[in-house]
């Protein structure tokens, strides 16, 4: 009888140690210019939170941060409040600047996708980066429009934002080392709806093709002014078109031949393990899910592995994420040092029949190639 | 202070006493960012609230200072406090460059003039990646540091905010205490009669728009080094429409109404966080419902439930000058012995001829009564008279000087005062002030002394406490002629005088006009009623479509039949059989 007691005690012990629960608030913008690519990094995180590992229980908060920095600020510190493990913390690069400091002070470890190249590079041991950055998105990019497409006289079309302006300058760079300058540039603001002139400016400096690195809405933009003019130029674009509400705009037929660049794309479903993940989001929030969600829920489940494993401080969690590796369904994540946990993008294109693109190359750490 | 500003201060006090108790991060560091917003909205109440210009660059002036003070701490490691020269100055040289094309435009056209500037400042900053970060901005921005010593996040940050606040709050209070307040309240509620009262309107819009951009860079400052990232989030459009927020809200008059509207309009989606995807529908409700209950802003509503106890007491009658030693209505006239010389004066607006080659004259203690159908012309005589209207020809001399096209406000300092067709004076001003502001040179005490008399001559001395906006007809007439003689005019011109006056009350004005005329005044009265001025006037004078078409004595020019035909038209020719 007493070794069974005894052997209860162990086991309850046991069970203890293994058992955590944890508070991971979500803060993404789900309000202004990033709310659709927002609502993604939301779900994924959701979606891994929703189903922790064995013996994690996950609590969670989600909060709008909207675009401004100071309301992404206000929002870590209320949510320090509740003395959180980590934090979801947004995909736009200026917020995430503002964050940091204070993510420095409350030593509160900072999960997100943002592609800001800057934001690993403050020298904060807190941020860790779940998407590839702009460098090895934009690289793979344009190794693919030279290797593949042949590319020799590209013209580089952009947005004024800072996601268009980081990864202007990244595009031009690997171009640069390829020898390649382009034959035209121009950047557009998000409110230009008429891309029938850029096409018109590209063609008549006599681009070969068009590398693109647009949001999602003028992507769809730019493609349909590209069809209906009948452009016949390759088109090789950013991870903006890798989203299913941009393909969405758009009529399989417009897509042809287009190639993208992007981080994963579940929907290609290139594993049964990236299905599963398709089948459950489907289910879960009766959309598709983009790169963004699928990094979001890689680097949430990072974060609660590391937990079900021991590091149920924010201290034990930042130096798990710190040291350890992570096999997800997008790729294995493992940090610079930095925090730069992903390190692969892939190129999808679309064939004209289907909106589902296939997954044509892979590129991992095509940045320190 | 006003009973109800010191109660919304108060409001403010005791929340603010609440966010250092609870002494959480969170709430400290949401209440050190209403307090930046509500130092670039005391700022921003200079140009919106006194001076009654909507301008939509007071989000930019912030995003201004906080790229100056956010780039000189990362390229030459300058702190808050030695930035900050720099960080107001830049704005403020920024607000100097833009009100020489701008500043002149009125109502939407300044608005819309702001607004593109603050467009160009934002594709400049990003643009201009190699000096600002362009659309990514910079990161890395220290906090606050004062004399090299960093001041930390929580309670000393917010403490460091709220002093600054209180500093500018009480500068604010005292550039706009006495005199300034009240100038700025004529030019804002009547902008023609402030010219005509010897206000210039150009230098005071300019100061109250230098004034905002330099509260608004203090306040930028603050903010990047409190966000700690400069990037064009800080010069969009929503940070303008967040202060524009806010000074609806609290109000666009005194400093309560900017300090309450920011915690107000800050701290609401951060109180109403738990209600999730609500939270801004709730808000905006909210904001909605307060705009719409309260168009003066908290305050505004404030002041109505609690109505100041008395204003400060009107100095005594005993003490006040004598109106003699006051006036000074000294006979001068020009060459001609005319004290005003109006010579050919034509004025076209589009295709009317307003005035069609005008040439008038007035000597000095005469009183000439300008008479004319509707449209004639005679406002717009008086208009040009008093630098209010350009002429298009013509010259007019006063006191031998030739001063046409002279702006409005120097034209008053000339010696020529004058009244509006319509009664144009202050609703929320004493009458005491309304008449002191119009004194020249004089400080503010003194001028309010000098007013009691003014009031006195008028008959209307025991009013000189009470509101103008609850005045009668026939007494805000009065005030207003005392206010036009508080400039010791040696020329009176008044439209319409007698307009809404009992007989009582026509009589009463008119052996009081009478008298200033004695005292050596001239005074050109535009009038339609005729038992009122035929009596006054020493000659008469007729407008007709822009024409002079009689002039004489009262007598000779109401026999007139050109008079006669231009009020009561031709008489028809009837025809007889024969």
């Amino acid at each position: 009888m007493k070794r069974i007691a005894a052997c209860l005690l162990l086991t309850a012990a046991a069970s203890a140690a293994h058992a955590a629960s944890v508070t991971l608030p979500v803060l993404v913008p789900l309000t202004g210019f990033l709310a659709v690519e927002g609502a993604s990094q939301r779900n994924g995180a959701i979606l891994a939170l929703s189903t922790p590992p064995a013996g994690v229980t996950a609590k969670y908060d989600v909060s709008d941060t909207g675009v401004s920095p100071e309301v992404a600020v206000n929002a870590l510190e209320r949510a320090a409040g509740d003395k959180p493990i980590a934090v979801v913390a947004p995909m736009l690069g200026t917020q995430m600047l503002a964050m940091l400091p204070v993510a420095m002070e409350q030593k509160i470890p900072l999960l997100t996708i943002s592609g800001t190249a800057a934001i690993t590079r403050q020298g904060n041991p807190y941020i860790f980066r779940f998407f590839p950055d702009d460098a090895t998105t934009k690289i793979a990019q344009v190794r693919f429009a030279l290797e593949n497409k042949g590319v020799k006289k590209p013209a580089v079309i952009y947005q004024t934002t800072a996601y268009g302006q980081s990864g202007h300058a990244e595009i031009v760079n690997a171009l640069k080392k390829a020898g390649i300058v382009p034959v035209y540039e121009e950047a557009l603001d998000v409110a230009v709806k008429d891309m029938a002139p850029v096409l018109a400016k590209a063609r008549a400096a006599g681009a070969d093709s068009l590398i693109v690195h647009l949001h999602g809405g003028p992507s769809a933009l730019l493609l349909k002014a590209a069809a209906a003019s009948g452009l016949g130029l390759p088109i090789i674009a950013g991870s903006g078109l890798s989203q299913p509400s941009t393909i969405n705009l758009l009529e399989p037929a417009e897509l042809a031949g287009v190639c993208a660049e992007t981080s994963s794309s579940p929907v290609s479903a290139e594993s049964p393990a990236m299905q599963g993940f398709l089948d459950a989001y489907r289910r879960k929030f009766n959309a598709d899910p983009d790169g963004f969600a699928l990094a979001q829920y890689d680097g949430t489940m990072m974060a609660l592995e590391a937990v079900a494993k021991g590091a149920t401080t924010p201290a034990a969690l930042t130096q798990a994420l710190s040291s350890g590796s992570y096999a997800g369904l997008a790729m294995t994540y493992k940090s610079n040092g930095r925090g730069d946990m992903a390190h692969s993008a892939v190129i999808i294109c679309y064939d004209g029949k289907s909106r589902i693109p296939k997954v044509v190359a892979h590129y991992t750490n095509a940045a320190a190639d | 202070m006003r009973r109800a500003d010191a109660m919304l201060l108060l409001c403010v006090a005791a929340y603010g006493a609440y966010a250092f108790a609870a002494g959480s991060s969170y709430t400290l560091r949401v209440f050190s960012v209403a307090g930046i917003y509500a130092l670039a909205a005391i700022g921003y109440q200079f140009i919106f609230g006194q001076a009654g210009a909507l301008s939509l660059s007071q989000g930019v002036f912030m995003g201004v200072g906080a790229y100056a003070s956010g780039i000189l701490a990362l390229r030459f490691g300058l702190g808050f406090d030695a930035a900050l020269p720099f960080s107001v100055g830049v704005p403020v040289l920024l607000a100097l460059a833009v009100a020489v094309p701008v500043l002149h435009l009125r109502t939407h056209y300044f608005a819309l003039a702001t607004l593109i500037i603050s467009q160009m400042v934002l594709l400049v900053a990003v643009e201009w990646q190699g000096l600002t970060g362009g659309a990514n901005g910079i990161g890395g921005i220290g906090g606050i540091t004062i004399l090299g010593m960093p001041i930390r996040a929580g309670w000393p940050l917010a403490a460091t905010v709220w002093v600054c606040v209180a500093l500018g709050a009480a500068l604010s209070a005292w550039l706009m205490r006495g005199r300034a307040g009240h100038a700025y309240a004529v030019l804002r509620e009547h902008p023609a009669v402030a010219g005509a009262i010897g206000l210039d309107g150009g230098r005071m819009r300019l100061a109250a728009f230098v004034l905002s951009a330099a509260f608004a860079g203090f306040a930028g400052s603050l903010y990047v080094h409190v966000i700690r990232v400069i990037s064009p989030d800080v010069l969009g459009f929503p940070v303008m429409v967040t202060l524009l927020t806010i000074v609806m809200i609290g109000g666009r008059l005194g400093v309560a109404g900017a300090v309450a509207g920011a915690v107000l309009v800050i701290e609401l989606p951060e109180w109403f966080r738990p209600l999730r995807e609500y939270t801004l529908l709730v808000y905006g409700a909210i904001l909605l419902l307060v705009v719409v209950a309260a168009p003066g802003g908290l305050v505004g509503a404030l002041r109505l439930l609690l109505p100041d106890r008395a204003p400060p007491a009107p100095p005594a009658l005993a003490a006040s000058p004598a109106l003699a030693e006051l006036s000074g209505l000294a006979a001068l006239s020009g060459a001609s012995g005319l004290l005003l010389e109006i010579d050919g004066l034509a004025r076209h607006f589009g295709g009317v001829r307003a005035l069609g080659g005008v040439s008038l004259g007035l000597r000095a203690g005469e009183v000439l009564g300008l008479i004319g159908p509707n449209g004639s012309g005679k406002t717009t005589l008086v208009n040009c008279v008093t630098g209010l209207v350009a002429p298009d020809a013509g010259r007019v001399r006063f006191a031998g000087a030739d001063i046409t096209g002279l702006r409005a406000d120097r034209v008053a300092h000339a010696g020529i005062a004058r009244t509006f067709q319509t009664v144009a004076l202050v609703d929320d001003m004493t009458v005491l002030d309304s008449v002191a502001i119009a004194r020249p040179r004089t400080d503010f005490a003194t001028a309010r002394a000098q007013a009691m008399t003014l009031l006195d001559r008028l008959g209307v001395a025991d009013i000189a406490q009470r509101r103008c906006g609850g005045l009668a007809y026939g007494l805000r007439r009065r005030v207003e002629i005392a206010r036009a003689l508080a400039l010791q005019p040696r020329l009176l011109l008044l439209d319409e005088p007698a307009a809404g006056l009992n007989e009582t009350e026509q009589a009463d004005l008119s052996r009081r006009l009478r008298g200033l005329a004695a005292d050596g005044a001239a005074l050109l009265v535009i009038e339609h009623n005729m038992a009122f001025l035929a009596p006054l006037a020493d000659r008469m004078a007729c407008l007709d479509a822009g024409v002079l078409i009689a002039q004489g004595t009262p007598a000779e020019v109401q026999g007139d039949a050109r008079v006669i035909e231009a009020y009561l038209g031709r008489p028809a020719a009837v025809s007889r059989p024969a």
